[in-house]
């Protein structure tokens, strides 16, 4: 098993009883109240915390969000350009820029072959659907949100391995007439890709495609759902068995001493559930696209009926909306969050335990993917983290050879 | 004597539309904005006594189909174009409410011989302020009591969720995807559809009502000064939707205009 480190950057340090009062954290809070000088410092602290991780051996990722303070990587492509040039050994992985946001697809796959040519082969690419307060912030049709999204990543593939001169595009969501990128990426036919959704839909679509599948923060159910969604998906298609190589998953992961310190680590954590996920009705349960129609009686009315009328699991996608997912984790406790397997936290022993029982309920998976500083965790508590992690949990997940599971 | 609406299916295209019928008399097609017209609308009732009232459910709103990759007023428009031909009279007017009032006015520029007369209610469509105010309320991206609060002049008007059936509930979140997926870029108009006013030659009223917030009075008056000749008129105690705030002032308005 691999690990991939990884923080979002987000900015805590606004008065709680601003956001308290906000009916959302992301995409309409003033950026006024971020402080440019704050954000510097923090930028800076996780680059060196990145650096870090790629001295004791532990691969990076970078993720993007947009306008809000769960996260101020609103560029990812610049952390990422970053991580290519700072980094000597490990892999970066790009979990990534938001595709289905950008306009042009040709200029992300521009920027990822930069990347890999710079990392000279040491990067994956990760696709990340986005949706909700980023719609608003990106000015970005949600309805066909996901068409988009697949329409990129074709559009960025075929770009990545196209080397005889211009080719033209002109799908349902994009057109190009003149594709030709200089350079191409380093690593042949293209860096590994990735996704990361939960869905059984796209889920499905992942498998096919050959992608690694990444879950984040979906507790043991979800996770087996969606990865058991991929390789039947594949099976039908009458594709090869994969590997757990093919799997991954994110969680909020720390390391301490003692069981009270890891625990006092991922409580700390627990603030990206608590205060960063606050979000207006109209970015998440009204936003068109986000939820099938058929679960708008769940969502429009505020007393539910007995009856329930259709249930969310009945609901065409057969998961329930992003914002019934949210208001699940906001009120969690460390304990809770262990319980969910959305936290693993505590001394290495039992943050190494916590992993493989983990690893056990899902059928396995051949990434962690570690969120590794959220909140008000200090960069000195999150060094400690990375340190012990790498130094003590890390070397024994290695030994979790990938293993074909169909 | 009350006039019964009917529903009724015109097939367009290899589209089931479905349409409320009402009244009889010179014929109407009436294009519905964020909603369609429900089948006991009071300003149907009313305007059917003296006219031939036809109410289709745009694609995705209401009970009709909304084709694979239909997702643009240029498909709407074509679609009505088509409907009007498959009506057949020789001369139809339009009343086009709300985001239908944008429909209402592209067609008028499209079949100059077929559309009599034309009336705009609330009508979006047109950019008119400069570049940094919007025009149009953002229904999608306010909070949805800012949106109702600026929707009704009496909010309780507004529908209430709660009393709603499932299946209602579901039809209004499906138009919300309709509407989404032709509005929201450029939002809820044509940047270039203000230029074009000035060449509708249908005599044209101009109905807004006078506490709308999703498009203020102004705008209204905006959109009548574009159109050579155009009538306007405020609805006293009606926001976005005087037709259903005020349906017998509405009608005073639309059948003293399209009925004499």
């Amino acid at each position: 098993m691999d690990a991939w480190w990884q923080c979002e950057i987000p900015y805590p340090y606004v008065d709680k009883r601003i956001t308290d009062a906000a009916d959302s954290v992301r995409a309409s809070l003033p950026n006024r109240l971020c402080d440019p000088r704050i954000a510097a410092n923090l930028f800076h602290e996780v680059l060196d915390e990145f650096a870090l991780c790629d001295e004791l051996g532990m691969n990076v990722l970078c993720i993007e969000h947009h306008a809000g303070i769960n996260s101020l990587i609103g560029s990812n492509p610049m952390i990422t350009g970053i991580l290519a040039r700072q980094t000597r050994n490990v892999r970066v992985l790009s979990l990534g820029t938001l595709i289905s946001l950008r306009p042009d697809p040709v200029r992300v796959a521009e920027e990822y072959a930069t990347a890999d040519c710079l990392l000279r082969g040491r990067f994956e690419i990760g696709f990340v659907k986005s949706g909700g307060t980023e719609v608003a912030s990106s000015n970005m049709q949600p309805v066909n949100n996901e068409e988009r999204f697949w329409e990129a990543i074709d559009l960025i593939k075929k770009t990545l391995t196209s080397h005889d001169g211009p080719f033209s595009w002109e799908g349902k969501h994009y057109t190009h007439r003149h594709v030709n990128i200089w350079p191409g990426p380093y690593q042949q036919p293209h860096p590994r890709m990735w996704a990361a959704t939960g869905d059984p839909r796209s889920a499905a679509e992942v498998g096919r495609r050959g992608m690694t599948h990444v879950l984040v923060l979906r507790g043991p159910e979800g996770t087996k759902k969606a990865y058991e969604a991929h390789r039947t998906a594949r099976r039908e298609a009458g594709l090869p068995k994969v590997t757990t190589d093919n799997f991954a998953y994110a969680a909020m992961v720390y390391v301490g001493e003692t069981e009270e310190e890891g625990i006092e680590g991922g409580t700390k954590l627990l603030w990206f559930l608590n205060t960063s996920l606050k979000s207006a009705p109209q970015y998440n349960k009204f936003l068109p696209g986000a939820a099938p129609p058929q679960a708008a009686p769940g969502l429009y009315r505020t007393m539910p009926r007995a009856e329930a009328g259709l249930a969310l699991t009945d609901a065409e996608k057969g998961v329930a909306p992003a914002s019934q997912n949210a208001q699940k984790l906001m009120g969690l406790t460390a304990q809770e969050a262990m319980q969910q397997g959305i936290l693993f936290a505590g001394t290495p022993d039992s943050v190494h335990r916590q992993i493989m029982e983990f690893y056990d309920k899902v059928g396995g998976f051949g990434h962690l993917c570690l969120i590794g500083r959220s909140g008000y965790m200090t960069h000195e508590e999150s060094k400690k983290g990375i340190r012990l992690f790498s130094k003590e949990v890390l070397p024994r997940l290695r030994e979790v050879a990938p293993v074909e599971v169909g | 004597m009350p006039t019964e609406t009917t529903p009724d299916r015109i097939a367009v295209h290899g589209i089931e539309v479905e349409v409320l019928r009402c009244g009889a008399g010179a014929p109407v097609l009436f294009l519905h904005g964020f909603q369609p017209a429900a089948p006991d609308a009071r300003f149907l009732e009313l305007l059917g006594r003296r006219l031939q009232v036809i109410a289709p459910s745009h694609p995705g709103f209401g009970n009709t189909p909304r084709p694979k990759d239909f997702e643009s007023v240029y498909d709407l428009l074509h679609l009505y174009t088509q409907l009007i031909e498959a009506l057949g009279h020789p001369r139809i007017s339009l009343i086009g409410a709300s985001f239908g009032g944008w429909l209402a006015a592209e067609l008028a520029l499209r079949m100059p011989s077929r559309i009599g007369r034309l009336v705009l209610v609330d009508a979006l469509g047109i950019k008119v302020s400069d570049r940094e105010t919007p025009d149009i309320l953002d229904i999608f991206n306010v909070h949805p009591d800012t949106v109702r609060a600026a929707t009704w002049h009496d909010p309780r008007n507004a529908p209430d969720y709660d009393a709603m059936e499932d299946a209602e509930l579901i039809a209004l979140h499906r138009s919300r995807e309709a509407l989404s997926l032709y509005g929201w870029h450029p939002y809820m108009h044509h940047p270039r559809l203000a230029y074009w006013l000035p060449a509708i030659k249908a005599p044209t009223q101009v109905l807004w009502g006078a506490s709308d917030g999703i498009v203020k009075p102004g705008y209204g008056q905006a959109m009548a000064r574009l159109i050579l000749g155009a009538r306007y008129a405020e609805i006293a105690a009606a926001g976005h939707h005087p037709e259903i705030e005020q349906p017998d002032a509405f009608a005073d308005h639309v059948i003293g205009f399209l009925a004499r």
